[in-house]
């Protein structure tokens, strides 16, 4: 074992040896480490390069607020993750890791040249520096910042992994599971409240498993933990651990993200890694604790240095000596203890050094009885060591005077600035903060959810205080489901207490201007930087974050914004909380893509919804397209055929003998009751009264507006019922509108509308032969007086159906609907019975074109929200004598009446070429530039004529008919002549066959 | 870990296709909601969520004019609805083949729900339903025992939810 490595202490497990690569090297830790902590036992604190200067870094924590320690890691193919916190990650075999931003290695990088010509990256740098020449910002400047930019290697692979999604309701979900969490859930899990307890870390227990000594109701803090966790599971409270509650959204809703599998050898088949979980809790309680602050002086990011907590918690947890020769800079009594543990555990510690002039007689005496020097009123100046720190050099202050220093031999130092208490999820529901002068922090001050704060993220300190605050919290929260309870306390022996004072840079006797004291070390940002921000004119925090970058990486200025704050507001000669603070947001820590993604990925990454008939389809070689949520047939390909001879073969299949077409994907709407005409009458534009049960008709739907919102062919079943068709993407917005108008406006109305889209599969049959081949096959309708538009219910096939005789593309043709669940059962029955007739199955392609020939519009491809009735040629269908329908007032408003609004037309092209759908339509080819554009093409189609047909909206179009437009392209500019959009069968003889 | 096992018989969960039934969906205003419940047989709930059953027949009330009606293959609902139409109007529309149910059981049953469902299943009552969302799906959700389910997914959806609900199915399964 390795000379860091206590033999017997921490929770590691010392007969379990685990080993892993961190850059191809091969090292052993134990079973529950994390990377980081195995790393230290192994003596290797250099896990970096710093972002912009290429300094050497190591761990600077021991959780997850680590900005220094990040890492590439790998299990195999598609599953490399950069600036993987090496804080973060437990151990596992055969775990692949490796250090980032160095080239050609770890402790020799070219890249470090930046740290030499640290002058030049002064705050705002990229905008100082690379402003001209301003023709080499695209080509030079940009490309290679971009190139030097950036933090680790993205994956370049699919990620094989699984990501799963939960819903959660829980009365009392309690975040984070310290002393204070712990305590608060006690608390909750009374009265058979449901409770959820989470931690992020892989063990609960918080700072208690790094203050063993501590005693709780007489029993040492690890025992005690075990025994309440075992008390709230048998309470049934649910405890999740390596679980961050990521973000906090309205209505006490918890984003929790749970890591399943990172952690362990062989993940079992099918596991998800991680799951994200969305939690709405009756009551919050929020226990996050406290993070500890850096000190900011010249050399502070130097491997070696590190915050005292993590060197206690590196000590207790994994038994890990960060150094043998400690030294400790500090504010607050708490690195004190962290001093007395290392020294109990056979580390000699070189120095304390205190800033304040005086600390408590019992932390004085503990440091006299284990021969610890002790330095009060002292800073520290700098630090020396290449990859590793080797020296620390203090000196005495005296008022603002700097004393002497001498240089103190270490291999690594510890400090301490204070805590800050985490209010991250407690800014993201936009609570109030209130500055604490005394203790220079922010602390909560006003809700906006029904949550707590408990213990040190409050602002206490000691475990006695923490726990009374969590049980106190937890009993508040079960108050306020309105049950009742009582409320746990607690004694505490060898407790640790304790308070400190806050600083902006320590006090220096050196050069200030040169001084290289780190308050973001991800960003690399320094104190210096904050006071040039401040000299070139930032004013708010703000500011000052986005100049200097201070607070902008991934950790989220866990450790630097209150620095930065403390700095900005000294340069200001301003109270911090005139300076502010900057929003937190969502999420806590860095969380990946896949657990935002969950399960939508792949073949459920959207919902498409199938028809019954899709499964021929796609046996039969169709090709498909997005129609709203569906997919579609497209085209039926043959051997060797492109989509143009495709549908070119489908369309004169149809025109020639017979088509089969899958529209069941149309909306329908039965509309039903007494007033069910009353009802078509006011909400579409035709008049209904007239139209017999067993005729159809086409219907026009506007909006309030007058334009053109849907459309369909609708049945009158019986005189109290209609059957409504739709277009595929309008069926649950119509209904929609429908439902609206008749809860809202007309409630007096006995109607009802039901969705029966799915209710009926619709097979569309057209052509010539039609009818010849789909008579044999139905029973219950009168062949004498079922002209075109006419419905009926009968069987088809033998199959119950309802029987539309409509046509979409000028051919004979007919709608078969039947009951969903015989849809392919039709369809293979009407593909048999066609068979003499060359039965050809068309797709929705096929279905434009010859609805083009023939001058049907498609709502929302010949429309676009702007189009009147008139517009489009369609006053036929406006009831002229109907007193009242939705739109009918708009379309009397002077700019609807007005001349030269742009109406639909056909197009043909001069030179017989194809026009492209959205080409811009002119009058004068010309004209300067820009040129008066007086429409666009709306539809543009290969025609079964020998030449392309298109429609186009066109400024005044009807007044135009045979005049020429011109398209101007990339290739050219298209000579088009204006012409009516019907092209195929202009009297409907084919219709009446 | 937890102690589950990859055996087949004692899958946490099962998913079932249920064969169709007559289902209709009946429209009527309050005033008229006893007069079609006499005549159906039913005496139709007026609160949300709550269903009645009669002789097989099974009535949810989805809003305060809207009830889903299930019943036994060969029912006939129509012609003694049809018989009081003009003193009670109304509309009694076949939507029987507008949605496929799966029944879905097992221990792990609201874990799977709760895998896609926003709604806090665990808290409704046996014997009730809801319309509510399986991830992007509108469905109907009618609880008949603590683990016992079915579910009313319109046809088209039903490969997404089913997808969907064999992937969750694959991570009880793997127990994490």
């Amino acid at each position: 074992m390795s000379r860091y490595r206590i033999p017997g202490k921490g929770r590691v497990d010392h007969s379990a040896p685990v080993s892993f690569t961190f850059d191809g090297k091969t090292y052993r830790g134990l079973r529950g480490d994390s990377v980081a902590s195995a790393l230290l036992a192994n003596g290797v604190h250099l896990m970096g390069r710093s972002f912009k200067y290429h300094r050497p870094r190591g761990a600077v924590s021991a959780g997850s607020e680590e900005p220094n320690a990040l890492i590439g890691t790998s299990r195999g193919a598609g599953r490399f993750e950069p600036n993987t916190r090496a804080t973060v990650q437990e151990l596992r075999a055969g775990l692949v890791t490796e250090s980032q931003n160095k080239w050609p290695n770890l402790s020799f990088d070219v890249g470090a040249i930046n740290d030499r010509a640290y002058m030049l990256f002064s705050a705002g740098f990229y905008y100082k520096t690379f402003m001209w020449p301003k023709s080499f910002w695209d080509k030079i400047y940009e490309p290679v910042i971009r190139g030097a930019a950036g933090l680790g290697k993205s994956p370049t692979e699919p990620d094989p992994d699984h990501y799963a999604s939960r819903y959660l309701h829980t009365d009392v979900l309690i975040v984070g599971a310290g002393p204070a969490g712990i305590a608060a859930a006690l608390s909750a899990a009374q009265s058979g409240a449901d409770v959820t307890l989470v931690d992020e870390n892989p063990e609960m227990g918080g700072s208690l498993l790094s203050d063993p000594a501590v005693q709780i109701d007489g029993k040492p803090a690890w025992d005690w933990v075990e025994g309440q966790l075992g008390r709230l599971r048998a309470a049934g409270v649910r405890l999740m651990t390596r679980t961050t509650a990521i973000g906090y959204y309205h209505q006490n809703m918890v984003g929790l993200c749970q890591r399943l599998t990172d952690h362990l050898d062989n993940p079992p088949k099918g596991a998800p890694r991680e799951r994200m979980w969305r939690v709405r809790a009756g009551q919050v309680v929020l226990a996050q604790g406290a993070l500890e602050k850096p000190l900011v002086f010249d050399g502070n990011d130097r491997p070696g240095v590190m915050l005292a907590s993590a060197a206690q918690t590196y000590l207790h947890k994994y038994g890990v000596k960060v150094g043998n020769n400690p030294a400790v800079i500090t504010s607050h009594d708490s690195a004190w203890y962290a001093a007395f543990d290392l020294s109990d555990n056979g580390a000699k510690v070189a120095a304390i050094i205190d800033t304040r002039d005086s600390v408590r007689p019992d932390l004085a005496e503990g440091a006299r009885k284990r021969g610890i020097e002790v330095l009060n009123g002292h800073t520290v100046t700098t630090t020396k060591g290449r990859l590793r720190v080797k020296s620390v050099r203090a000196a005495p202050v005296r008022g603002t005077h700097v004393g002497t220093g001498r240089s103190i031999p270490c291999d690594c130092l510890l400090m301490s600035g204070g805590w800050t208490p985490s209010l991250h999820l407690f800014s993201h529901t936009k609570g109030s903060l209130a500055w604490d002068g005394a203790s220079n922090t922010f602390l909560p001050d006003r809700k906006t959810e029904e949550c707590e704060i408990a213990g040190a993220g409050r602002g206490l300190w000691g475990y006695e205080a923490v726990l009374a605050d969590g049980a106190a919290a937890g009993l508040r929260a079960l108050e306020g489901l309105g049950r009742a309870g009582h409320e746990g306390r607690f004694t505490v022996a060898n407790d640790r207490p304790g308070t400190g004072v806050s600083h902006t840079e320590l006090p220096t006797d050196g050069n200030a201007g040169k001084a290289r004291a780190f308050i973001d070390f991800q960003n690399d940002v320094t104190a210096k930087d904050i006071r040039l921000a401040v000299r070139e004119g930032m004013r708010s925090i703000e500011h000052v974050k986005r100049y200097t970058t201070n607070g902008m990486a991934t950790d989220q200025g866990k450790m630097s914004n209150i620095n930065g704050l403390m700095i900005a507001a000294d340069a200001l000669g301003k109270q911090p909380p005139q300076v502010g603070l900057t929003t937190f947001r969502p999420p806590y820590t860095p969380t990946s893509f896949g657990a935002f993604c969950g399960y939508l990925r792949g073949e459920t990454f959207q919902l498409t919804r199938k028809t019954p008939i899709d499964p021929w389809a796609e046996a039969n070689g169709a090709v498909f397209e997005p129609v709203a949520q569906w997919r579609r047939a497209w085209y039926f390909p043959k051997p060797g055929e492109d989509m143009h001879a495709a549908v070119l073969r489908e369309c004169k299949a149809t025109r020639a003998s017979l088509g089969i077409f899958d529209a069941s994907t149309l909306g329908k709407i039965e509309v039903a009751g007494p007033d069910a005409v009353e009802f078509m009458n006011r909400m579409y534009t035709n008049p209904w009264t007239k139209l017999a049960p067993g005729r159809c008709r086409y219907g026009l739907l506007l909006g309030e507006d007058g334009f053109i919102r849907d459309d369909g062919v609708i049945g009158r079943l019986s005189p109290d019922l209609f059957h409504v068709t739709t277009t595929t993407g309008g069926a649950a917005r119509v209904l929609t509108m429908m439902e609206d108008y008749l809860q809202t406006e007309w409630p007096e109305l006995d109607v009802w509308l039901t969705s029966t889209t799915e209710q009926w599969a619709t097979v569309a049959l057209n052509g010539p032969n039609a009818l010849t081949m789909l008579k044999p096959l139905v029973e219950g309708v009168n062949w004498d007086d079922f002209p075109h538009m006419s419905c009926a219910e009968c069987t088809v096939a033998g199959l119950p159906a309802r029987l539309f005789r409509l046509s979409f593309t000028g051919e004979v043709g007919f709608e078969v609907n039947v009951p969903a669940r015989h849809g392919l059962t039709l369809w293979k029955a009407l593909m048999e019975a066609g068979k003499p007739y060359d039965i050809c199955p068309y797709g929705t392609e096929t279905m434009h074109v010859l609805r083009a020939e023939k001058g049907y519009i498609i709502v929302g491809q010949d429309t676009d929200g702007t189009v009147t009735p008139a517009d489009a040629g369609l006053e036929w269908a406006i009831g002229k004598a109907k007193k009242d329908f939705v739109g009918k007032r708009s379309l009397s408003r002077p700019d609807i009446v007005a001349k030269g609004r742009k109406q639909l037309v056909g197009l043909l092209t001069e030179d017989g070429s194809l026009l492209q759908e959205g080409a811009q339509i002119v009058l004068d080819p010309n004209q300067p530039k820009p040129m008066k554009m007086v429409g666009h093409v709306t539809s543009s189609y290969q025609s079964t004529m020998g030449h392309p047909i298109a429609m186009a909206v066109i400024e005044g179009g009807f007044d135009k008919m045979g005049e020429t437009v011109f398209i101007p392209m990339p290739d050219g500019v298209r000579k088009a002549k204006i012409t009516s959009t019907v092209f195929y069968d202009p009297q409907n003889e084919r219709l009446k066959a | 870990m937890t102690n589950q096992k990859h055996q087949f018989d004692a899958s946490p969960v099962l998913v079932e296709d249920l064969a169709p039934a007559p289902r209709m969906s009946l429209r009527v205003k309050p005033a008229h909601r006893a007069t079609l419940g006499q005549a159906l047989g039913l005496d139709l709930p007026t609160r949300v969520g709550a269903r009645v059953a009669a002789g097989g027949t099974e009535a949810l009330c989805l809003g305060p004019d809207e009830w889903l009606i299930v019943a036994p293959e060969g029912t006939d609902l129509a012609a003694p609805a049809r018989a009081v139409y003009a003193d009670a109007p109304h509309s009694l529309v076949d939507i029987s083949d507008r949605e496929i149910t799966l029944r879905l059981t097992g221990p792990a049953v609201l874990d799977l729900l709760a895998a896609c469902c926003p709604r806090n299943v665990a808290a409704m009552p046996v014997g009730s339903a809801a319309r509510t969302v399986f991830d992007s799906a509108t469905v109907i959700l009618w609880r008949d025992g603590p683990t016992d389910f079915r579910m009313d997914i319109w046809r088209s959806f039903a490969p997404h939810v089913g997808s969907l609900l064999s992937q969750v199915r694959q991570e009880i399964a793997a127990g994490l």
